[in-house]
């Protein structure tokens, strides 16, 4: 008689393989027995089937206690348990895809088998993730190891009625199986009766908790894992947008505040004229909108307490020559790192392109001067005025142990539209100067603005509110292309300004009715280096045309004056400048990386800062390699109800367009209705765990705990691995590792 | 917001309703309903009557018991008739205990529903909960009268030709004060349910559609999102009726197809599935849910 | 105590009403009732009694009856309902289930034929066939007799040496509808004669399932406790006794009476109302000169071996009248007497199937049955009285 025990778990199909083995033995013209053991427990639960075979009629009903071979279907049972009893000579099939090797040191001296049963079963497609059905697998390896053929699995199979994927797992497995008698000297040990103690049912002490730990049904386990939210992957000022937005979501304004000043000492201004890709790369617009950041920072900004200042506390001397916002962000962060900064400003007030670029209507003087006036207060020694060349910079770096050059961009792209225009064709960066400082009037003038950012835009707009009769933006490819803020081409359009698109200005000429400008139609072509399609003249009769003007402005861009540094330097950020100069230089912002953003800017800034800090003291404050992104398939977005975005009050175009008063007013508080934290109650915190309670809420067993402070425990000793907790996250944080 | 400071309680396992250790299959919607029920009820110790189902099995062995509360194994025909003799004894000694019946889709359904009828009829002062898991999953998976239209079950190997009994119809026509149905995806609606249930004086009815990933032949892990799925396609509707007469609906179907209900269970996969005969059903139904609660409303303190 | 002229089913539904109000200092009273012919007045009386802390259910089918007392019990009433014949058999899960949760529980089986064809005349095979219920039986042959054990039934099961429900048996019709003069109980001394009902294992808000499942091992130690239990029975009997003549002034039959037997040659056994028909007859032959006796069986659960083989003395003919049949064996009080009497080979034993489905047992039917025995030189199949051989 040849005696076989399976262990495996409920669900797994142990039960069906010991029939099918018995299957292949009947097939031989055997006397056989397969019987499972049945009780309470459920599907996971480990459970054990039995198989006799002899060549006379089996009488023995018992269950197997001293068996020939043993089958482990399911890799979390290999354990000392399943040798008790084994013959010394007997065969141990696992389910395992390590080498019977692995087990050298669990099983001395045994004959152990193992194949990968549930990487060919999932393979082909049999039972699910949580409970692969290895049973037909497993029998194609047992009928290897006990010498049966190829025919014998088939025959079983059909006896039993199983084909397709069950038949090419079994043949798989037949192939695959490894065997090997491992070295040492067997140890046998028979199974233990179970202590009994027999209760009575009118005993007092009844009730007691279960005694199964259902722990050991699982085969996957949760984890958690914090992944790096969308927005504060795609905010260039480094800034944890996600924190912020979720801080003023708990009604915790000054909290929210402190986040930001991590980061950037200018959310006024951000929460006013960023681009916001954080809004862009926010999960929240495949559900409904994006969240709307910009005016949450805004209000965050405009509303909370701001913290009080802290004083250098370092002997080193640091100089940043340019107060736009890449020099103030990296004036802040030295600041805050404990040096002394002086500030370098060619103009007579802090601020360079906040103060001189942006039209006040969009960005109020008094915000601009609370957020310099913050981070001057943190020591800093202020010098306007100054011009600084290259000889001046190198007299600095005598002085000062660290130099950083922030000075933006400061030529202006020039566009040649024939001689003796001069005086009507202008700079936009100059013009909004002017502009601000008072020295423009353009009463009753056509005005023609040429390019689609947001210097385009806001010179256009400002033309209108001197006084313009009509001002007309060309842009050369579509709006889908243009570069300005979407908002701000909306209101520009809202003020009555003209947008041609697909057009380039050829030339100036002049006829009886004044100043021409002979423009050219234009098609979009071939993505051009920046992936942007460019833009190709149209070539047909009537592909020029003409507009009268008497004033053109050109918004065509920018680009840095590098004749400040040493011949032959390098100049990036990141790169310190070194031995042409007494001390290392840096170069941030516009000036070294051109990405044209006030963001983008502050993080060059903070950059810098902990480059100097680093190159000073060794002491590397950079923040590690975030964590992988949580994507839109990360989110459980049925979790949320869509909710429309709540957006900030803007004054009506008849109202704004002849003052320089904020357009925009921000997300208003009304009674009971706060705006900005029903708008921040939005965001999904995606990747990051917000303590929803929603893996608690939905755990079966309720073995999971609040542990404070974002955490969460799993007890996996009960714990069954069903992965509801990970299925239920919202924000991907809960997540199933395989046992 | 799915929190509450229960929630977070760091209670002892041995005091929930449904301790760990039961027997449950991962992912069962039982063991969910339990947990929910219990943090609806928060602080109250009900007393169970279980009869012959999973959720009785589930309880473990003599002399442990996997329910921390005090649990009657009743016989498979009489949960609600044990319930109606503890809860009078609880009465008649001035003891607010809430006696509340767990049972499956076969004890309700089947060979339980004289005894439920009887109970409702009389209207005694009884919580009964029927998880619906449309199966006999604690004899492995036989057909029952809630099993619906073209499942395969181990009874019915081509697939189940007749729809699925409407067993909350039945319990409206018995003009109980309140009958509503549960999902395990909508935790809200069920708590409120719940404590609305509490709130009731007499017989109260909640249908809860259970999902069995051994039954159902489904991922555990994709337990909670089918219930979902099958509230959104229409299949399960989300409805209170006060009185057997005054209606109120929780949820409307979104459009979500029955496919993707359908194509992650393989119990569906059947020589009679009839997706056109499902969907008539789902539409015949809402058409009557809605007629009704245009006509019968709830009222809006209800 | 009050003479009062009533029927058995009034007297039955009277004393349940005034067991279960005697526990109005505890946790009340509990009932399941659902009719049935010919218990139904039993039902209609209980349902009109205004309990002080109790309630009579009327639920939808027997089955429910015996769940609801279940129920109550469980959660520490005092619970009791009555049926008879098919309805016995609907209930019959939940009358097992009652015992296994060892709930001293009381059922009135108001003895009737069970069918298919429809026969509602008394015989025994309805309550018989709880014969492995694990339930108390008692036989009663009178209304008196009803009246009295009903009380004592609660007594014993109650007790906390026992806790195992009891059935007490009376004969349809000829009790449950016949009218006769009764002692009946007072409140008063009914309040006396029952402490109040202490289920020591009812619900108590910790959390334990009762019922649940069991192993082998558990399983055969409940079994072998219930055993303990039964054999408690007639110690707890005899007190139940004892205190029943302190407060009533008088004594009702224990577990068996036996009667005329010291010197009896020929004894015959019966229950129920047959037992007094029998005893006329042994009275007249006695008063004849005929040395015969007769034994009066009450208690058939658990059935008292030791008293009988005590009771037949030196009598070496014993006859069996049984009103119930088991198909394929014979009466069942014959099987059990069969059993208590191995190794007694000096005894011959004969079966007599009589009165089934409610046929009149008369006197001279007795006769007949004590000549048979009488003549008899060795045991015979059993024997149908009323089928021509």
């Amino acid at each position: 008689m040849t005696e076989m025990t399976v262990h495996g778990r409920g669900g797994q199909g142990g039960v069906t393989l010991a029939k099918l083995i018995a299957s292949a033995y009947f097939l031989r013209n055997k006397y056989v027995q397969a019987f499972g053991v049945y009780a309470a427990e459920r599907s996971g639960a480990p459970v054990q089937a039995f198989i006799r075979i002899d060549d006379e009629e089996i009488t023995n009903h018992n269950q197997v206690r001293e068996p020939d071979h043993v089958i482990v279907l399911d890799r979390t049972l290999i354990g000392p348990r399943v040798v008790l009893g084994l013959r010394p000579d007997g065969w141990l099939v696992l389910n395992s895809p390590d080498p019977p090797e692995k087990f050298a040191e669990l099983f001395p001296g045994r004959n152990v088998a193992t194949v990968d049963a549930t990487g060919i079963a999932v393979g082909n497609g049999l039972g699910t993730r949580t409970v692969p059905i290895v049973n037909t697998t497993m029998l194609g390896a047992t009928a290897k190891v006990l010498g049966l053929e190829l025919a014998d699995v088939e025959g079983a199979m059909r006896l039993v009625g199983f084909g397709g994927p069950n038949v090419t797992s079994a043949r798989q497995a037949f192939e695959a199986v490894a065997t090997r008698k491992l070295p040492g000297k067997v140890e046998r040990a028979t199974p233990r009766a179970p202590a009994a103690r027999t209760a009575s049912i009118l005993d007092e002490d009844l009730g007691g908790m279960p005694t199964i730990r259902t722990g050991n049904w699982a085969t996957r386990h949760p984890a958690r894992h914090q992944l790096t939210p969308p927005c504060n992957d795609g905010c260039p000022a480094g800034n944890d947008v996600r924190g912020f937005v979720q801080a003023v979501g708990r009604k915790e304004l000054d909290e929210a505040l402190q986040i930001i000043l991590r980061t950037s000492p200018l959310p006024g201004v951000c929460g006013r004229v960023c681009p916001a890709p954080c809004m862009e790369a926010c999960n929240r617009r495949e559900h409904d909108e994006a969240v709307n950041v910009r005016e949450i920072e805004r209000y965050v900004a405009d509303h909370a307490r701001w913290p009080a200042v802290t004083k250098p506390t370092r002997a080193e001397r640091i100089a940043v020559v340019g107060s736009g916002p890449a020099g103030l962000s990296a004036v802040y962060h030295l600041a805050r790192l404990g040096y002394r900064v002086t500030l370098f400003e060619l103009g007579k007030e802090l601020g360079g392109v906040l103060r001189t670029g942006i039209p006040s209507y969009r960005l109020p003087r008094d915000v601009l001067d609370r957020e310099i006036s913050f981070i001057v207060r943190h020591g800093v020694e202020v010098r306007c005025g100054q011009t600084v060349d290259r000889q001046r910079l190198l007299d600095m770096t005598h002085e000062f142990a660290a130099v950083f050059v922030a000075t933006g961009l400061q030529e202006s792209r020039a566009l040649k539209l024939g001689q003796g225009y001069s005086d009507m064709v202008s700079q936009g960066i100059d013009f909004l100067d002017r502009v601000r400082r008072g020295e423009e009037n353009l009463t009753g003038q056509r005005v023609v603005v040429i390019g689609g950012g947001n210097t385009a835009m806001d010179a256009a707009r400002s033309a209108r509110r001197i006084g313009a009769r009509s001002v007309q933006i060309l842009y050369r490819r579509t709006r889908h292309e243009m570069p300005a803020i979407a908002e701000e081409i909306d209101e520009a359009l809202e003020e009555g300004i003209e947008l041609h698109e697909l057009v380039a200005p050829l030339r100036m000429h002049e006829d009886a009715l004044g100043p021409v400008l002979t423009c050219q139609r234009m098609r979009l072509g071939e993505p051009d280096a920046s992936g942007r399609r460019s833009p190709v003249p149209i070539e047909s009769e009537d592909a020029q045309f003409e507009v009268h003007c008497d004033r053109v402005i050109l918004a065509l861009g920018q680009t840095p004056d590098l004749s400040v540094f040493p011949e032959g330097s390098d100049v990036r950020e990141g790169h310190a400048l070194l031995g042409l100069t007494a001390a290392p230089v840096f170069a941030g912002g516009d000036f070294a990386t051109n990405e044209g953003t006030v963001t983008a800017a502050i993080g060059s800034g903070r950059r810098a800062a902990l480059h100097i800090h680093r190159t000073l003291t060794g002491e590397d404050l950079f923040p590690p390699a975030p964590p992988e992104v949580a994507g839109p398939e990360r989110i459980t977005t049925h979790v949320f109800a869509h909710a429309p975005r709540e957006r900030g009050v803007i004054v009506p175009a008849a109202m704004r367009q002849n003052s320089f008063t904020e357009v925009r007013l921000g997300l208003i508080d009304e009674p009971g209705h706060s705006a900005a934290v029903v708008e921040a109650a939005r965001c999904f915190s995606c990747g990051v765990c917000n303590e929803c309670d929603r893996c608690l809420s939905y755990c079966p067993e309720g073995v999971m705990r609040f542990k404070g402070e974002g955490n969460y425990e799993f007890d996996y000793d009960y714990c069954k691995g069903c992965g509801l907790c990970a299925t239920q996250c919202p924000r991907g944080v809960v997540y199933m590792a395989e046992l | 917001m799915t929190t509450s400071a229960y929630l977070r309680e760091q209670r002892d396992l041995a005091d929930g309703i449904l301790r760990p250790g039961n027997t449950n299959c991962a992912g069962c919607g039982m063991s969910i309903g339990l947990q929910w029920l219990e943090q609806a009820l928060e602080n109250e110790r009900p007393t169970l009557c279980i009869p012959a189902c999973c959720g009785i099995v589930t309880a473990g062995s003599f002399p442990t018991s996997a329910y921390g509360v005090p649990t009657v194994a009743t016989t498979f025909a009489s949960s609600a008739a044990v319930a109606t003799g503890v809860a009078s004894v609880y009465a008649m000694n001035g003891e607010k205990d809430l006696t509340i019946c767990w049972t499956g889709d076969g004890g309700t359904y089947d060979i339980g529903v004289a005894t439920l009828s009887a109970a409702a009829e009389r209207n005694e002062d009884l919580l009964y909960v029927c998880y619906d898991n449309e199966i006999y999953g604690n004899t492995g998976g036989q057909r029952s009268s809630a099993t619906p239209r073209g499942v395969k079950t181990s009874t019915t190997p081509k697939g189940k030709a007749e729809p699925k009994k409407d067993m909350m119809a039945i319990m409206a026509a018995h003009r109980i004060p309140y009958a509503a149905t549960l999902s395990v995806a909508h935790r809200e609606d069920f708590l409120r349910k719940v404590r609305t249930a509490r709130r009731t004086k007499g017989f109260r009815f909640l249908l809860m559609l259970s999902p069995c990933p051994t039954g159902w032949k489904s991922e555990p892990e994709d337990s909670v999102d089918l219930i979902l799925t099958a509230v959104r396609c229409g299949l399960f509707p989300l409805y209170e009726v006060f009185e057997g007469r005054r209606y109120r609906i929780n949820a409307r179907p979104d459009g979500e197809p029955l496919e993707s209900y359908i194509s992650r269970q393989r119990r569906y996969r059947s020589e009679l599935l009839d997706l056109d005969a499902l969907r008539a059903g789902i539409e015949a139904q809402w058409a009557y849910l809605e007629a009704m609660e245009r006509t019968f409303p709830a009222g809006e303190h209800e | 105590m009050a003479r009062v002229l009533d029927t058995g089913n009034h007297f039955a539904g009277d004393v349940l009403a005034l067991a279960g109000e005697a526990n109005r200092g505890a946790r009340g009273a509990i009932c399941g009732a659902y009719p049935i012919t010919p218990q139904t007045e039993i039902v209609e009386i209980l349902r009109d009694f205004q309990f002080t802390k109790g309630r009579v259910v009327p639920v939808e089918s027997e089955h429910s009856a015996m769940a609801v007392c279940i129920g109550g019990s469980l959660a520490g009433a005092r619970s009791f309902t009555a049926s008879s014949s098919n309805g016995l058999a609907y209930m019959v899960e939940n009358i097992f289930a009652a015992a296994y949760y060892r709930l001293p529980i009381v059922l009135i089986g108001v003895n009737r034929t069970l069918g298919p064809p429809w026969n509602i005349w008394t015989d025994q095979g309805d309550t018989l066939m709880l014969r492995d219920a694990a339930w108390l039986q008692f036989y009663t042959e009178s209304h008196q007799e009803l009246v009295d054990t009903i009380l004592v039934a609660f007594r014993v099961a109650e007790d906390r040496r026992v806790l195992l429900p009891a059935l007490v048996a009376e004969d349809g019709f000829v009790v449950s509808h016949t009218q006769m003069v009764v002692d009946l109980p007072e409140q008063e001394q009914v309040d006396r004669y029952l402490p109040p009902c202490n289920v020591p294992h009812r619900l108590r808000g910790k959390g334990v399932t009762v019922g649940g499942m069991t192993f082998p091992h558990e399983t055969e130690k409940h079994r072998w406790e219930i055993q303990q239990a039964m054999e408690r029975v007639p110690e707890v009997l005899a007190e139940a006794l004892d205190e029943f003549e302190k407060v009533f002034g008088r004594r009702p039959h224990g577990a068996l009476s036996a009667e005329h037997t010291e010197d009896a040659e020929v004894i015959l056994v019966a229950c129920n109302t047959m037992a007094r028909t029998l005893r006329r007859a042994v009275q007249r032959r006695r008063a004849e000169g005929q040395k015969v006796g007769m034994i009066k069986a009450k208690l058939f659960r658990p059935f008292p071996r030791k008293e009988f083989l005590r009771a037949i003395g030196p009598a070496k003919r014993v006859g069996v009248l049984d009103r119930n049949h088991s198909p394929g064996s014979g009466g069942i009080f014959w099987n059990e007497i069969a059993a208590t009497l191995q190794g007694r080979s000096d005894v011959l034993l004969q079966d007599y199937l009589v009165g089934l489905g409610g046929g009149d047992v008369t006197p001279e039917l007795i006769d007949e049955i004590f000549d048979d025995l009488a003549a008899r030189n060795q045991a015979a199949d059993p024997v149908w009285k009323e089928v021509p051989a």
